[in-house]
């Protein structure tokens, strides 16, 4: 049965590094959940510690709500599909496919073969090749046909469609929605390719620099943000009083993206002369952990 | 149901204008089953959950309605409805915009008029 998993003020150290600081996040069951945050964000540390893969220094993570750390029967409904590397700690990863995916029918208990097998084809996988020699594309597929095939209650995703080209991807969103609407289970799905996946997922999780931003439904997080644009007085009329999270000057037309929904700037224009554009997922996602904001908490 | 989602609106009220689109070009018929959310979801890449919030903007509107356990239907009359309320969203999004526009650029009633009638021609 699916439940919670939830993560309460989760402090993490690497040496005297602080990488994760007091992070909350509740996974709801039943949800495609995105996570995204910019390169070393700690996105794969909260991961792997959420599916007690690793320690953590402070704090909680629970499932239905027991701790999940050495809990079998917790991280028997729990995958975490890591990225894959052709390097291991001794050495090159001389693993067959097969061999990896045969480890996996051990561990998880409700392993799919028949899924698995029909998978692999669909890729065009040769499972007697070692991982070590598969291109970067072809790792992600087995990190994909690993978390599928493992049919457990919260699967998570570690940069699936890193190194696949579009085709693929979109071969990927395809059978992760043909599963997800004939099981409803849970994902988390981490990404650095933002747009193409902002609607598959039903709530989207930002961090940034090993804080929780956001989690947000997705369209409701786009819709919290506006770009206004024109003359620099009437831009500024406009959105008085709303945090600017972004400028843009070109002569004397100026452009600001704003934490507030587009009918709020529409009744703050009232007859001025400015454009009011959405934001897109992306866009948001920059605007939120860009540069910019980095000097602004800094 | 066709086409690609543009960035302007939200997905799911694209979903619920293709949908409209597809009564109104009879590819959906008054009392025929439309595709499920699921359906709607792996047609297009998209979360079932908005494209259920499509779906049920529709209903809201009368325009779909639910059958127990088999599934989303256009409602009679639905054809109309959608015509009604494309009207109205006419006025608002393209003649008041148009009359805006025509004012800023010094237009009179006249000229606006003599363009109209030469665009209908």
């Amino acid at each position: 049965m699916e439940q919670t998993l939830q993560a309460s003020h989760l402090v993490k150290r690497y040496g005297k590094k602080e990488v994760l600081h007091d992070v909350s996040l509740t996974i709801e069951p039943g949800v495609i959940y995105g996570l995204i945050g910019r390169n070393g964000a700690g996105k794969t540390t909260l991961l792997s510690i959420l599916t007690a893969q690793n320690t953590h220094d402070a704090g909680t993570v629970t499932y239905g709500g027991q701790p999940v750390w050495e809990n079998e029967k917790a991280l028997a409904d729990l995958c975490f599909s890591r990225e894959l590397s052709g390097q291991i700690l001794f050495g090159q990863n001389t693993y067959k496919v097969k061999d990896y995916l045969l480890a996996a029918s051990m561990y998880y208990p409700r392993w799919d073969k028949a899924y698995a097998d029909q998978l692999v084809q669909r890729f065009g996988l040769d499972v007697k090749k070692k991982i070590c020699k598969l291109s970067k594309g072809m790792m992600s597929m087995v990190t994909i046909v690993l978390a599928l095939a493992s049919r457990a209650p919260i699967t998570i995703l570690d940069e699936p469609v890193a190194g696949l080209d579009v085709v693929a991807r979109e071969d990927f969103y395809k059978i992760l929605l043909d599963d997800y609407t004939e099981t409803g289970r849970t994902f988390v799905i981490s990404t650095h390719i933002i747009e193409e996946a902002a609607n598959v997922f039903e709530k989207v999780i930002i961090l940034n620099n090993g804080q929780i931003a956001a989690v947000e439904n997705t369209e409701d997080f786009v819709a919290s943000f506006s770009f206004v644009s024109g003359r620099e007085e009437d831009v500024d009329a406009v959105t008085a009083g709303h945090e600017v999270l972004h400028t843009e000057r070109m002569g004397r037309q100026k452009g600001v993206a704003v934490r507030a929904a587009r009918a709020v700037m529409e009744r703050a224009a009232a007859g001025r002369d400015v454009d009011i554009s959405p934001v897109s997922l992306q866009k948001a996602f920059v605007y939120l952990t860009g540069e910019e904001a980095h000097h602004e908490t800094a | 149901m066709t086409g690609n989602f543009n960035d302007a609106t939200s997905i799911y009220l694209q979903i619920a204008a293709m949908l409209e689109d597809d009564i109104l070009r009879g590819v959906l018929l008054e009392q025929e089953r439309v595709p499920s959310t699921n359906e709607l979801a792996r047609a297009y890449s998209i979360n079932p959950a908005t494209a259920a919030k499509g779906i049920n903007l529709l209903v809201e509107e009368g325009i779909l309605y639910k059958k127990r356990g088999i599934g989303m239907f256009v409602a009679q009359g639905a054809h109309d409805k959608i015509i009604a309320k494309r009207k109205d969203a006419f006025y608002e999004t393209y003649v008041t915009s148009l009359v805006r526009e025509a004012r800023a650029l010094g237009l009179t009633k006249e000229e606006l008029k003599a363009m109209i009638e030469r665009a209908q021609q």
